[in-house]
């Protein structure tokens, strides 16, 4: 009896699930791993023959498997509570907070990353007053206290401050904790950068500070930030807020990435985007090689360019106020050599920011 | 296409069942040859029409012993067959491994030949030669059938990855089978035990020597994490494929012998042997060693035998010297055993016979994983610290913790512990008898979490797939 209860169970598990495969609409995206689904492989007498049709088709079966995210859960249950593993993917949970593990240390790339910087201000920015600031990851937080691996934050900094010549340092490591962070995300939460607005506008000599600036406080209550789909464990929300005024809501967005009606369109928070993929997509549109933000509320003529990783998305609309336009580079996406056709440096503020991820992989800038 | 594999779980293994039991038994060897096929060209699609042909010339050399026998035309027979075999596997296995040593002897720049390694062919070439030389011994009779034979050579549970399963084996279950719910739930229990060890545990320990191989911070105690995690992960690798395929095999009604017997127990390198890939072991004896004249001769011709029969064995693993010199050690360690060390291993402490066993084997399988001599040499020297790094280092120890449950699992697992205290348990205790009834779910359970690991996963090959 037992063994006829095994062959039936198994039959029925082995049948049931490609059952319901095939009757579950197909998805194109994931929404909680934020990248697009393996289509269904081109069937040809060269894919088939070549063996490219099948391994591509495996590709898609894992893509498209029915109740994917639950079994990534079972997944990841499996790893943290059965095999006590201290990490998945890298990915570990804190005090509510989710984590990834920055590492190894890749001392090599941070010395690559001051190259870069010399570099471009060799090239485009002599005679500019030209700054720079690093932004810890989530890790640096806990490093002290935690048996995860954490880079060597301290050899980082005192690389950079060697290495980089011509710009002043800004030293944000110390207006920041872990709860200025979100909690299933890898980014800071924006209405948390007062101190870091106040030491950055103390340095680059701004009239007035955060506190004084009167910002309206918007909220988006449901966001689930990008290290909560790589969790794949149940966690709550984050509270992603946005904070806007005049300035902000009256500044023209030049994104390189619009054309036509998109891009007369755009705002400095792209409210669309709260329920999209990414919604830390909703400064400045997320991901983009070249934007300008003018401020016609500013007459100062005052510029700034901001060399930056996508956490300057959420600071710069916070800027926005003490100039007449932020230019933002992400040297991820566009190459340093083409910035002359780009942008007409003459004597603008130039601010570089990136966190201490970019930097430890900096082989990522161009 | 793997076992482990989602297409091959959900797709492939349905259809496959569906197929075979609802159709009459005179069709059933003809939907398993069928699905075989397919199975071979879904891993290996542009050499599935040279495993076709050899599968028809082993037929017929089969067919011309059978018709020649006790004439010296079986014998010539017999001899081409074991030639086309050697030579199929030379071709696709060994000619860059000849091109890379005579442009190395003599100096000279010879291309290699862009031939890919077809999936199986180790396991295969080794079946097919078992039939014809069973048969000009007179073990077995000439399979008349040409899709019979086609079917076991081909027989997917065991195509690609052994266990080498000889024909008389199976030669009576080829044409006449029974199938009953008992064989299929001890099927399904082998199957699933099988993905179990290779996802859950075969294919995470492997992460282990990948990271002491890229570490930064080499220790002592790294080189042995990865070193202890890779041994436990190619047993958990290979015997769980031969789990599967056991399981597979029974599920459709055939009989595999058993391909390992928790070697990592043993007490001698002898041992270990008659523990590890027992149906290779038992080919080579059968095949090479016996012929040879086996230890029935002098001590020096018998030196001789064992020393071609390791380095043949460790040949058949890889082109590549590693596994040449893999093999011949294990030879000599086996020819020193036989010769005294057996009879003092014997004296000794089994903690200590036991500790002895281990550490060679852990140490062969660096030498048997490295990319080459030098690197495995290197390896070996980290894990006797003589490379002037610390013992430990924070990401040794990070892993370590990490690693520490599935490590210790993996340990007992590779030993009859786990099962004989569930059996006594059973038998004894009411309560734990009342759970071995549920058996169905904790199967259904292990299935559930290795869908859940394959899905986190895209990349998962078989480590026995470059054999």
């Amino acid at each position: 009896m037992k063994n006829k209860i095994i062959t039936i169970t198994f039959l029925l598990f082995l049948f049931l699930i490609p059952a319901l495969n095939i009757i579950a609409p197909e998805k194109s995206i994931s929404a909680s791993e934020r990248r697009k689904l393996e289509e269904f492989p081109l069937l040809t007498s060269e894919t088939l023959f070549g063996g490219e049709f099948f391994n591509k088709l495996e590709k898609y079966e894992l893509d498209h498997m029915i109740f994917r995210d639950k079994f990534r859960t079972v997944k990841a249950i499996a790893e943290y509570s059965v095999f006590n593993k201290y990490d998945n993917n890298n990915i570990f949970i804190k005090n509510g907070y989710v984590f990834k593990m920055e590492y190894p240390y890749n001392q090599n790339y941070v010395y690559d990353m001051s190259k870069k910087m010399n570099e471009i201000y060799d090239t485009y920015l002599r005679g500019m007053n030209v700054y720079y600031s690093i932004i810890p990851d989530k890790n640096y937080f806990i490093k002290d206290h935690d048996k995860h691996l954490f880079i060597d934050y301290d050899d980082m900094i005192s690389i950079l401050n060697n290495e980089i010549k011509n710009m002043e340092y800004i030293d944000i490591f110390n207006c920041l904790s872990l709860g200025d962070y979100y909690k299933t995300d890898i980014h800071w939460n924006q209405e948390n950068l007062g101190k870091v607005v106040g030491v950055i506008g103390k340095k680059m000599h701004f009239s007035n500070d955060f506190n004084d600036n009167v910002f309206e406080k918007k909220v988006f209550s449901h966001f689930y930030g990008s290290y909560y789909g790589q969790a794949a464990l149940p966690a709550k929300p984050d509270v992603l807020a946005y904070l806007t005024n005049d300035a902000i809501e009256n500044a023209i967005v030049d994104n390189c990435e619009y054309t036509g009606d998109d891009k007369s369109s755009q705002k400095v928070y792209d409210t669309d985007k709260l329920v999209g993929i990414d919604a830390y997509d909703v400064f400045l549109s997320g991901a983009t090689p070249f934007i300008e933000v003018e401020n016609p509320k500013n007459s100062s003529g005052k510029e700034l360019i901001i060399f930056r990783d996508s956490f300057a998305s959420s600071l710069a609309p916070l800027l926005l106020s003490e100039y007449s336009k932020i230019t933002l580079i992400d040297l991820r996406y566009v190459s340093s050599e083409m910035l002359g056709e780009l942008v007409d440096f003459s004597n603008q503020d130039c601010l570089f920011l990136y966190s201490t991820s970019v930097v430890n992989n900096s082989n990522i800038l161009k | 296409m793997v076992f482990s594999s989602i297409t091959f779980i959900y797709f492939f293994l349905p259809i496959v069942l569906i197929l075979y039991f609802i159709s009459p038994d005179k069709y059933r060897n003809y939907i398993l040859l069928l699905a075989s096929l397919f199975f071979y060209f879904c891993g290996e699609p542009k050499y599935t029409f040279l495993f076709i042909a050899s599968i028809a010339v082993n037929y017929f050399h089969g067919i011309l012993i059978e018709k020649h026998r006790g004439t010296k035309i079986a014998k010539y027979v017999l001899v081409s067959s074991i030639i086309f075999n050697l030579l199929l596997l030379g071709i696709f296995k060994y000619s860059n491994f000849l091109i890379s040593n005579i442009s190395n002897i003599f100096n000279i720049d010879i291309k290699f030949v862009e031939i890919a390694l077809p999936i199986g062919i180790s396991f295969y070439t080794f079946q097919a030669m078992s039939y014809v030389i069973d048969l000009y011994r007179g073990e077995v009779k000439a399979q008349k059938n040409i899709f019979n034979l086609a079917l076991y050579i081909s027989l997917f549970p065991q195509l690609i990855a052994g266990p080498i399963v000889r024909y008389k084996t199976i030669n009576d279950e080829l044409v006449h089978r029974n199938h009953s719910f008992d064989d299929f739930a001890y099927g399904v229990k082998r199957f699933v035990t099988g993905l179990a060890k290779k996802v859950l545990i075969a294919n995470s320990l492997g992460e282990l020597w990948k990271l002491a191989i890229y570490t930064e911070t080499p220790s002592v105690l790294f080189y042995w994490l990865g070193a202890i995690g890779f041994t436990l992960q190619i047993y958990f690798d290979f015997s769980a494929y031969s789990d599967m395929a056991i399981g597979l095999g029974r599920i459709f009604g055939f009989h595999f012998l058993e391909n390992f017997n928790y070697p990592y127990i043993s007490k001698s390198i002898t041992e270990f042997w008659r523990r590890w890939h027992i149906s290779l072991g038992t080919w080579f004896r059968d095949y090479l060693y016996i012929p040879l004249g086996g230890n029935r001769t002098t001590k020096l011709i018998w030196l001789r035998n064992i020393l071609i029969v390791w380095f043949c064995t460790g040949f058949w693993h890889g082109a590549n010297w590693n596994f040449i010199i893999w093999g011949i050690v294990f030879g000599i360690i086996l020819a020193a055993e036989k010769l005294f060390l057996l009879k003092l291993l014997e004296k000794t402490p089994s903690f200590f016979s036991h500790l002895y066993a281990l550490l060679i084997v852990i140490f062969s399988f660096v030498l048997f994983n490295s990319s080459n001599i030098s690197d495995a040499v290197q390896y070996m020297k980290g894990m006797l610290g003589l490379l002037n790094i610390p013992m430990f280092s924070k990401e040794a120890l990070y892993y370590l913790g990490s690693y520490k449950v599935l490590l210790i699992a993996a340990v007992l697992c590779a030993t009859p512990i786990p099962s004989n205290i569930i059996k006594k348990a059973c038998q004894k205790n009411k309560i734990l008898s009342a759970v071995n009834n549920l058996e169905a779910i904790i199967y259904i359970v292990l299935l559930i979490a290795v869908t859940g690991f394959l899905i986190d996963s895209s990349f998962n090959p078989f480590i026995y797939f470059r054999f």
